[in-house]
């Protein structure tokens, strides 16, 4: 097996001998290895993440050493390429090298064998026979057919020359699986956008850093030209909006693709099953000619694209495309007084009058159907998940420059007949979410508790010590004159859960509590946008690879040579020599040479024959 | 004597064609097979897309063509396909698992499920009493278990395809969606890979090598049910709303199931060698020679590779259709490369270099790590980064 590998000459000239080592097994062997392992890396280290978290995770030293060593982008790192390239390398050259002995096998059988090479098989037999040689042929030929194969014979000076081939080709087994390893890779480089990756490497190409730029202010050196043969970009569009270009991202920033059209979103839409679980995605999307004329209405969906003159666009992500929010807003301890009004766009910042505080709108979300134990609440079997509505996530800003997260829930959530406003916040963006729960009163908002929290406060301002009697009694005051339709289950309900809300408001970070009133919903839509001409070439690749394995695993090639000369002039007796091997499977081709030449044996009236000596002698038979 | 032996010796007729060696039952096994094809084209075939067509001929031409190589694979299709169809007729007629006792405690999937945990557990236990005794008696019955547990299996994984319908016809999708259910595949299939090594090499002893992980498969299954409740049936997030899925997963699990097969051989190899550098122990008594367990070992992996190369490649077909690229260099993808290079390194070591022995024994057992942390590890240590865990 290894001859072709080893067969040539010492004294070879350089390049000879960079072929053979190119072509060597024993490389080809490490670099599938080695690019096993490499490729380990990436699914460590999560990849192409902001730079700042990795400086984040490693410190200032390492965090420039794995930059160096292109880790944050294993994939695209010039060794990774490298390791890749020298694989697709070496598995050309073993073609090229392998080809024309391979082809000429294919082509050619020779019937005729020295005895040497029949010597050489893995089986051999030796056996005389007393039928006549007319007679003796005729009776291998049987046994050889009945075992399936087609044998020839060749006759010359007497002597008899009979071989049988099976498995003919599988041999373009063998170049099926490596020229489809060489043409996808080869494909896939091609779709990897490589005329981008060098203009990059040429400097003519610039990746922007700053997200923030409206698509009019981004500089042209990072505009990749509009005839780019492949590409692969992704573009967040606000419902109504339109786009005529999509980005890449390209290490620490990003490039942008023009497209040969505007993508226009029209909505956006989600459906839901009855768990609350999302059902689908669908965005319509009208694509213009940069003329303004319609070129295509419909619909893209999670696993139906939508193509056009070979771009697909794809549905790939959502998210609020700044949803207009109006609010109320309740200082904590102010008695009496309604509650303020805040109305702002996700995405804004909003300023709370004057007194310094500043509010961010990070996100919406419209539906809450959360695990229980999100909220800290206990799950039931049967009633995992909880309704809370919609939801709002905000940070505010104190005059000092501390800040604090909040995520409100629209909903109130109910439990054990009181409904609670459920707030959540954090101090650091790591941290996980502490709860407070607000009971809230008849008229299902949280203004009841709030002025009996700031009943509370001017009591304990006039010198009331807090005891359970001053608690009730303002209690029941605040009800008498705010709230006189409660029942006294309710009343023992609320006032039961108000103690608990106290205790939870010592740790609250801010003076005052944001609700949600109303909302007009905008989604955005994640679209990628890829062209890929190369696709069809992978197709086949896929194909042919699939075949070639096929045929290397379940078509072997077994091969036959024997040979029959009157053994001297007077015995009258015939001299059989028998060689055969595989080259897979070797033990199941062991058994059946046992069967056929057990036949050929009785077929020829052999008392003894010799056989090949089996190395660990279990063969033989 | 050397001339009656030659007059005794009467001329055998040339090889019959393939399809003329077949028996009565092979012919039943066509004609059932080309049937039950033409009732689900009859029923269904006029709302079909061109893929059900293919899948539909590759289901047949797979059946076919196993039935055939295998025979016992016809007996155990209708073993499965009965009772399930049974089943599904049960629930068309208005009976639940709540007022239909068969429905509950049987053939219901969660029930059937059960079943096949349990037989398994069972075989997998007279698997390695026969390894420590020796009785013929105890191996027999180690098989039929395993047989049975194979079915219950099969069954259970049909009747939850069906329940997944019930009561939410948005719902419905083929069982391989999350975890529990593609883990009944894995507790299923793989016994059923090892049966035909097992009765192709008359290699009974390897069962207690293989079943053993099997029985851990069950174990994790059980703790997933009990203590996870992962049993119940959940709708599907829309990025796996695709036939591609129906390939795609299948597929990989006969790669998985064979890969595993042979680990646990190499393992069995490694040990019977020890025994024999020792010049003793039972292992030496039981287990087939170490040729034959070599050989299964590379006709496992040939087979797991074949499998293993087409669910891969169906995987990033869909990615590419569905997502808008071949390959993302997902932690699963990517550990799906890792596991098919180790193996096409292991290939090209035996087949090419003509390594063979004990270095490929410890190189298959070493690759059930890799194969396992493919399956199982990518999922529980590595989630996040899928690009569709996002939709
Ligand atoms: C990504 C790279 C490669 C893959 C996936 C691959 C795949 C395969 C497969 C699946 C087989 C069949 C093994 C069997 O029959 O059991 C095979 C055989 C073979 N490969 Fe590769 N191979 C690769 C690279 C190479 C390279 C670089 C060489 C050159 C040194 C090479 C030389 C061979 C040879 C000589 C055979 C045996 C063919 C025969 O006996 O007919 N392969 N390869």
């Amino acid at each position: 097996m290894q001859a072709h590998v080893d067969g040539l000459a010492w004294q070879q000239p350089r390049w000879r001998l960079l072929v053979q080592f190119l072509g060597s097994m024993r490389l080809a062997v490490s670099l599938l290895v080695l690019l096993a392992i490499a490729s380990v890396i990436g699914t460590i280290l999560s990849q192409q993440q902001p730079y700042q978290n990795y400086a984040m995770q490693f410190g200032p030293f390492w965090f420039s050493v794995y930059r160096e060593l292109g880790l944050y982008n294993v994939y695209r790192s010039l060794w990774y390429t490298a390791i890749v390239a020298f694989l697709v390398l070496s598995t050309a050259t073993c073609v090229t090298r392998n080809s024309p002995r391979m082809l000429r096998e294919m082509r050619e059988f020779p019937i005729r064998q020295r005895d040497t090479v029949i010597l050489g098989q893995d089986h051999w037999v030796r056996m005389a026979t007393t039928l006549p040689m007319a007679q003796a042929q005729e009776r291998i030929l049987q046994v050889l057919r009945a075992a399936g194969y087609k044998p020839r014979v060749e006759q010359k000076d007497g002597d008899m020359a009979i071989a049988a081939r099976k498995g003919r080709y599988h041999r373009l087994g063998y170049f099926l699986t490596h020229i489809a390893i060489v043409v996808i890779c080869a494909a896939a480089l091609y779709n990897a956008d490589v005329p981008v990756k060098w203009a990059e490497w040429q400097g003519t190409l610039k990746p922007e850093q700053n997200f923030d730029l409206p698509l009019s202010k981004i500089p042209r050196t990072a505009w990749i030209s509009q005839n780019n043969p492949a590409y692969r970009g992704i573009i967040t569009l606000p419902e109504g909006q339109t786009a005529n270009a999509v980005f890449e991202l390209a290490g620490n920033g990003y490039l942008v693709q023009p497209l040969p059209f505007r993508i226009h979103l029209q909505s956006f839409h989600i459906s839901y099953y009855s768990t609350g679980m999302p059902k689908d995605f669908t965005s319509r999307v009208v694509l213009y000619s940069p003329q303004g004329k319609v070129l295509k209405t419909g619909d893209v969906r999670v696993n139906h694209p939508m193509s056009y003159d070979g771009v697909y666009i794809y549905q790939s992500s959502f998210s609020d495309g700044g949803s207009l929010l109006h609010m109320k807003t309740y200082l904590l301890g102010a008695s009496g007084a309604a509650p303020g009004e805040l109305s702002g766009r996700v995405g804004q910042t909003l300023h709370a009058g004057n007194s310094g505080y500043a509010v961010d709108l990070k996100n919406f979300n419209l539906y809450n159907i959360v695990p229980k134990a999100a909220v800290g609440e206990k799950a039931t079997p049967d009633h995992p998940t909880l309704n809370l509505g919609p939801s709002f996530t905000y940070i505010i800003h104190n005059p000092n420059g501390q800040a604090a997260e909040f995520k409100t829930y629209m909903t109130p959530m109910r439990r054990g007949g009181q409904g609670f406003f459920v707030q959540g916040y954090r101090e650091a963006l790591g941290d996980a979410y502490r709860y407070i729960y607000i009971p809230t009163g008849p008229n299902g908002s949280i203004g009841l508790f709030m002025d009996y929290l700031a009943a509370l406060q001017s009591a304990a301002r006039t010198g009331a010590n807090a005891s359970q009697a001053i608690f009730t009694e303002t209690f029941q005051q605040v009800v008498a004159r705010h709230a006189p339709g409660m029942s006294t289950t309710e009343q023992s309900h609320f006032l039961q859960a108000s103690m608990q809300t106290l205790v939870q408001l010592h740790d609250y970070p801010m003076p005052f509590i944001l609700s949600l009133s109303s909302f007009d919903h905008r989604w955005a839509a994640g679209l990628q946008v890829t062209k890929w001409p190369g696709t069809i070439v992978i197709y086949w690749g896929c194909v042919a690879l699939v075949l070639g394995i096929f045929i290397l695993f379940y078509i072997p090639q077994k091969r036959i040579w024997l040979r029959l000369r009157p053994r001297g002039q007077e015995s009258g007796e015939v001299e059989l020599l028998l060689g055969a091997s595989a080259d897979r499977n070797r033990l199941d081709f062991t058994k059946e040479f046992k069967r056929w030449t057990g036949t050929l044996e009785q077929a020829l009236g052999v008392d003894h024959a010799e056989y090949k000596e089996q190395k660990d002698g279990q063969h033989t038979p | 004597m050397a001339n009656t032996r030659l007059e005794s010796w009467t001329e055998s007729s040339p090889e019959p064609s393939w399809w003329a060696q077949w028996k009565l039952r092979d012919w039943a096994w066509f004609a059932g097979l080309s049937i039950a094809a033409g009732i689900i084209l009859g029923l269904y075939g006029s709302s079909f897309g061109y893929w059900q067509f293919v899948v539909l001929a590759a289901w047949y031409a797979a059946l076919l063509v196993a039935g055939l190589a295998w025979r016992p694979v016809q007996l155990a299709t209708l073993g499965i396909v009965l009772p399930a169809l049974f089943a599904v007729w049960l629930y068309s007629i208005g009976q639940t698992a709540t007022n239909n006792i068969l429905l509950r405690d049987v053939l219901q999937g969660y029930a059937a499920v059960m079943w096949m945990s349990a037989l398994l557990l069972a075989a997998t236990a007279c698997y390695l009493f026969y390894l420590f005794s020796g009785r013929e008696r105890v191996g027999q019955w180690a098989t039929a278990l395993t047989w049975a547990g194979v079915i219950m299996g099969f069954i259970g994984l049909g009747v939850r395809w069906r329940e997944t319908y019930l009561g939410h016809p948005d719902w419905g999708h083929i069982p391989v969606s999350n975890l529990w259910e593609v883990l009944v595949l894995f507790c299923a299939s793989t016994p059923l890979f090892y049966l035909y090594y097992e009765k192709r090499n008359e290699a009974r002893a390897l069962g207690a090598f293989v079943m053993p992980l099997v029985a851990a498969g069950v174990g994790f299954l059980l703790w997933l049910t009990f203590a996870q409740h992962m049993d119940r049936i959940e709708p599907l997030i829309p990025a796996l709303q695709s036939f591609w899925m129906k390939l795609h997963v299948p597929m990989m699990f006969v790669g998985y199931a064979n890969f595993t097969i042979a680990s646990l051989i190499g393992l069995g190899y490694l040990l019977t060698e020890r025994s024999r550098r020792r010049g003793s122990g039972m292992l030496l008594r039981v287990m087939p020679s170490s040729e034959v367990m070599d050989d299964v070992m590379y006709k496992a992996i040939a087979l797991g590779f074949l499998f293993f190369t087409v669910a891969t490649i169906l995987g990033a077909v869909w990615a590419a259709k569905a997502w808008g690229g071949f390959w993302s260099w997902d932690p699963k993808e990517t550990w799906a490369l890792i596991v098919w290079l180790n193996y096409a390194g292991y290939l090209h070591a035996r087949v090419v270099k003509g390594w063979r022995g004990t270095a490929m024994a410890w190189w298959s057992f070493m690759s059930l790590w890799v194969v396992s942390f493919c399956f199982l590890g990518v999922n529980m240590f590595l989630s996040g980064l899928h690009s569709y865990g996002k939709l």
